[in-house]
């Protein structure tokens, strides 16, 4: 199949899925490698093990594959694809909770890190976030990473918006605790770390 | 102080403190940002909170991308795909090769290169309306005086619920097929698949209550009776 070179993200995605619900595997492969990096990213918040979040997002795209013909251009392509894998990996996370996949700093040395970061705020976040709660956390990095509105975050957690306004009050509120430094808190409220 | 201290009370405070951080990363509606600006220029507290929910927005988005290896992942996919396929074919379509394995499903291969044509030809128009988008005014309506893309008969804009397989039934009952769209509007352009009247092709559309919207689109209009 002949996709357009030139279309947008989002007219790009949805020819895609058109092409997938007519079983074009090769559209397939273009839209598994065009999410995976974001979705990698994303889930990356739930577990810290390449394993797990590779078998999440393969779990996600086994269900983008079969489910294609039945996607309703109600919502965009991008938010339904994250929120596939949301749910694919809560359901991961609540069968591995007892187990290795809560996250700690300790699970970090597989990572990257860019040296143009302070290395001293990226350690300090990951501390600050692993201690909010999934939902809480994921809400902020849906919305400041991967800037998404408040309604397509309700769509993606299939919660309502203030379900959403919410956990990110919540997160708001507990980073100002953990991390006073970046939220602006003033340091009698600071809360010690570690 | 104690006109923060008033503001930082108000329903309209709680409001805007909750939208912030989707003020923050610039996807508010147009009627929420106005609010919130408003409320900034008189809210000390909040302005100050979205100073410091900027500063998180920028260190999460800052934070060290991890380098992953989406091949070798999608090539594992791959191999589950086929797995399935080779025992079952059951939960997923069947991808292309499997005419060459199972020849009795050679219909069921023809069907979906038609359809894969049809996609084709759709994504094609969506990028030459794109091209085209940069000429036409802000305003789009159905029948716009846009040059029809060849073979179009018909336009037709369809519920947004409606499934891909739904919309292919309805087009192969009305023996039409999709030459272009959907627009932003939502608009299809529709070309006749056999010797079927306009007329009882569009007839045949408007029996479906997701069909919104379904014309005719050449210059006189079609004047055969129905069947």
């Amino acid at each position: 199949m002949t996709l357009p070179v030139k279309n947008s993200p989002k007219e790009r995605d949805s020819a895609l899925l058109l092409a997938i619900a007519a079983g074009d595997r090769r559209a397939l492969e273009e839209l598994y490698l065009s999410f995976h990096r974001r979705l990698a990213r994303f889930l990356s918040r739930f577990t810290p093990r390449y394993e797990n979040v590779e078998e999440i997002i393969n779990d996600t795209f086994l269900v983008v594959w079969q489910s294609a013909k039945d996607f309703r251009n109600a919502s965009q392509v991008s938010t339904w694809i994250i929120g596939i894998a949301y749910r694919t990996a809560l359901k991961s996370f609540r069968r591995q909770k007892n187990h290795a996949g809560a996250r700690s700093l300790e699970d970090y040395p597989e990572q990257t890190v860019d040296p143009t970061l302070d290395a001293e705020v990226h350690d300090w976040l990951n501390h600050g976030l692993s201690r909010l709660p999934m939902e809480q956390r994921l809400t902020l990095e849906l919305a400041y990473h991967m800037g998404h509105s408040l309604e397509e975050i309700a769509a993606i957690t299939d919660c309502p918006v203030g379900t959403v306004k919410a956990r990110m009050f919540h997160a708001r509120e507990k980073l100002r605790q953990y991390l006073p430094a970046l939220s602006g808190a003033p340091s009698g409220l600071s809360a010690r770390i570690g | 102080m104690t006109h923060n201290r008033r503001t930082e009370n108000s329903a309209e405070h709680h409001e805007v403190s909750a939208l912030l951080p989707w003020y923050v990363n610039e996807t508010l509606g147009e009627r929420d940002r106005r609010i919130v600006d408003a409320h900034l220029g008189v809210c000390t507290v909040c302005s100050e909170d979205l100073a410091a929910q900027r500063r998180i927005c920028e260190a999460i988005s800052a934070q060290p991308a991890i380098d992953y290896m989406p091949v070798a992942s999608l090539k594992r996919l791959q191999a589950r795909l086929d797995t399935q396929v080779e025992s079952a074919g059951a939960l997923a379509p069947p991808p292309e090769q499997s005419a060459h394995r199972w020849p009795w499903r050679g219909w069921m291969a023809a069907s979906l290169a038609t359809m894969a044509v049809a996609v084709s030809l759709l994504a094609a128009g969506r990028w030459v309306q794109m091209e085209a988008r940069l000429t036409q005014p802000n305003y789009r309506t159905v029948t716009n005086s846009a040059p029809r893309p060849q073979g179009e008969v018909i336009r037709a804009v369809f519920s947004p619920t409606i499934t891909l397989v739904e919309l292919q039934t309805i087009l192969d009952e009305a023996q039409l097929k999709i030459v272009s769209g959907p627009t932003e509007a939502g608009v299809y352009s529709l070309a006749s698949n056999s010797t079927l009247t306009v007329r009882a092709s569009l007839a045949l559309l408007r029996q479906h209550s997701t069909v919104r919207f379904a014309e005719g689109t050449l210059p006189e209009p079609d004047s055969g009776s129905s069947p």
